[in-house]
């Protein structure tokens, strides 16, 4: 069965990345398709939609948008999608996508290109959309069977959960090396630890960018992206299945904010402009300030961000302001505080403006540790966000809880 | 004479352009022109990467990449007018002339250039549709 | 080959008693080496540019103000803008909103060509808002 794709978007062609979105829709089973308008539905849909953008090409995505909603046209997914730094474009393409979630049950994902935009950028969400389609079963999917593991390989860390019968019985991470080699470890002591052999696992699930390298090393059962396994990882360990939620989990290298109803995901957006608002800008303010990134998070909790400037929209000038503010005599605290607050108020202007926030907020992954953090979203959202035992195994839960579906 | 239209996909104008002697510059012949060069494999358009960096010359890399491409491929039109059409307003401007910044910018290319240019607003009465046709077979037949 | 190759379009204006299919023959009949496609609108005409234009020409002969044309990027029936590959192409609203449009410019050619005279352009000027200011007072 393909899936189709529908794209509603302005100056990929233009920009040379056309090509590579086909590619990557092709490369998970999918075809993008355009919603068929006429000339005369074009002005009927920007008068009921009620924006009226300068550029016609919007126009056509609201006429195409509007297809969608009123079921006149069949497709499965939709990708929005229009030029980085187009301020019209911009405020079109989030508004479109609140208008195709209120009016249809079609996953929708967003996305601002520059002409260097290649197809592995797209793969993880194309890929998404697709398991979010044709995997809702498995998605609906609240208990864990049987003796399965899962395997997270993280830009930054490899983490193994062994799971029976509902329960963990076995974790390890380690910060990422080879691929294989690091899985391997964290497995083995997963195993070790719950006291079971490897040849007991009835089904092993994999995910993170090494997913493909596992799945093929230990012919797994499920090898599936991150972003609707961390999600299913999240609900199951905040024990949150039910209901709405927005999954928030900052990476090592991007970010993602994911809207879960009833524990199956329906929008989600990844990225990050830089890696000033991932973790990795985190584990480098540690390493300047000489504390362990453990550390980091109890440090920025006796501090005040307000004492120290910092602007982490580049991890550059994100130490450039570190050095300056420890230059300037700051405390520690008040630098790790400062450090905590600019990665979240990142993750608040790029990430969740994309999505519409539900309630409650459930931040995982390894940042979620790092108490300081998860204050500094708390503060922005207006709203702590639960974070739930081993927040950090999201990805390999998921793993282990789906791949028991897969038996 | 060469005659650059805008916008630059008008059947209207090509075909007036041309009915009245002139050879109309046009954004179906320059994607004619890229569409069938058979070493480049970037379907639709084949627009590639370097077609976006060639749009340097007319706008800068703090402009989106789409209104870079566009201009790649609508510049050396304008670059090799004699003259210029134009017609403001005009309701229909999809497909290719989507993005409203890059039309803003052609008319200003042409402006700039100095070249011969009539600008005619978009006809919605019979009466309109006289002036609009009558200064632009005016203004074709006018030139050397 | 774009030296070679001309595809192009003919558009009957909606004010034309022409058909698509009467259009199609009268090309078929020149016997010219091109090949000729019917649309909605009118017919795709494509093959060398000469023929094309000899094409152009000779219809233009019979029906100088309802036919009108221009030459089309891609080749009839390529599959990078297919609609049955992808849906309609984004140029086609702009063909159909220039279709409606044609009446209206086929009626002033054949002013213009007559030699009759046309109104000058005026320009939309803004309601004075020292005049505004009298009126809103004047209703006080």
């Amino acid at each position: 069965m393909t899936i189709k794709i529908a794209q509603l978007s302005c100056g990929t062609e233009y920009s040379s990345v056309q090509p590579e979105i086909e590619k990557a829709a092709r490369s998970v089973g999918a075809k993008v398709v355009y919603p068929d308008v006429s000339y005369e539905d074009i002005n009927e849909a920007v008068r009921r939609f009620g924006f009226n953008p300068r550029s016609p090409q919007l126009k056509l995505m609201i006429a195409r948008a509007t297809q969608l909603a009123d079921k006149r046209y069949d497709a499965d997914a939709v990708f929005i999608s229009t030029c980085f730094r187009c301020a019209e474009a911009a405020l079109v393409r989030n508004e479109l996508r609140r208008f195709i979630q209120e009016n249809t049950n079609l996953p929708v994902v967003t996305y601002s290109f520059t002409e260097r935009l290649k197809a592995s950028q797209l793969l993880t969400r194309m890929e998404a959309l697709v398991t979010i389609v044709t995997r809702k079963e498995l998605l609906a999917r609240e208990r864990q069977v049987g003796i399965t593991a899962g395997l997270d390989s993280g830009s930054s860390t490899t983490k193994a959960v062994v799971m029976e019968n509902n329960k963990i019985i076995g974790k390890d991470w380690t910060p990422s090396g080879d691929v294989v080699k690091s899985a391997e470890t964290v497995l083995e002591n997963a195993l070790r630890e719950a006291g079971i052999e490897f040849k007991q696992l009835e089904a092993i699930g994999t995910t993170g960018y090494g997913r493909f390298t596992l799945g093929k090393h230990y012919n797994a059962k499920l090898v599936q992206e991150e972003l609707t396994v961390n999600s299913k990882g999240a609900v199951w360990l905040a024990d949150r299945q039910k209901g709405e939620a927005t999954i928030l989990d900052i990476g090592g290298m991007d970010n993602k904010a994911i809207t879960v109803r009833d524990g199956v995901p329906d929008n989600f957006t990844m990225g990050g402009i830089c890696a000033g608002a991932s973790g990795r800008f985190l584990e480098m303010t540690a390493k300047r300030l000489k504390v362990e990134i453990e550390e980091l998070g109890a440090l920025a909790d006796k501090g005040d961000w307000r004492n120290a400037k910092m602007n982490s929209y580049c991890s550059i000038f994100g130490i450039q302001d570190l050095v300056t503010s420890l230059g300037e005599g700051k405390s520690f605290e008040d630098v790790a505080a400062a450090a905590c607050h600019s990665v979240a108020e990142q993750i608040y202007e790029q990430q969740l403006q994309e999505i519409d926030v539900r309630h409650p907020v459930i931040q995982v992954g390894g940042t979620a540790l790092i108490t300081g953090l998860v204050r500094a979203v708390g503060e922005i959202l207006g709203e702590q966000p639960i974070v739930p035992p081993n927040a950090q195994y999201i990805g390999a839960v998921g793993g282990a809880l789906l791949s028991s579906g897969m038996m | 004479m060469r005659v650059f239209i805008d916008p630059p996909n008008s059947m209207i104008l090509y075909d007036l352009v041309e009915r009245f002697g002139h050879e109309p510059l046009s954004s179906m012949a320059a994607i004619q022109e890229m569409i069938d060069n058979l070493e480049v494999d970037m379907p639709p358009m084949n627009v590639t990467i370097d077609d976006v960096v060639r749009g340097l010359a007319y706008a800068g890399v703090e402009v989106p990449s789409g209104i870079r491409g566009r201009l790649a491929v609508w510049g050396p039109l304008i670059d090799a007018a004699d003259a210029a059409v134009i017609m403001t307003d005009a309701p229909f401007s999809f497909g290719c002339v989507g993005c409203e910044r890059s039309n803003e910018m052609i008319k200003y290319l042409v402006r700039r250039k100095g070249i011969p240019q009539i600008s005619v607003g978009y006809p919605e009465t019979a009466e309109q549709a006289e002036t609009v046709v009558g200064m632009i077979k005016e203004f074709l037949e006018g030139l050397a | 080959m774009s030296e070679e190759r001309e595809t192009r379009l003919f558009m009957i204006s909606p004010d034309s008693k022409l058909t698509p299919d009467q259009l199609v023959r009268m090309v078929h009949a020149m016997g010219l080496e091109a090949t000729v496609k019917e649309t909605c609108y009118g017919c795709l005409v494509e093959g060398p540019r000469e023929l094309v234009r000899t094409a152009l020409e000779n219809v233009r002969k019979d029906h100088r103000y309802e036919v009108f044309s221009k030459v089309r990027a891609y080749p009839s029936s390529d599959p990078r803008r297919c609609r049955a590959q992808h849906g309609t192409r984004p140029g086609y609203a702009q063909l159909e909103a220039e279709w409606e449009l044609l009446p209206l410019i086929q009626h002033a050619l054949l002013h213009a060509e007559a030699g009759r005279p046309y109104k000058e352009p005026e320009e939309a000027k803004q309601f004075p808002v020292d005049d505004f200011k009298k009126m809103c007072e004047a209703n006080r």
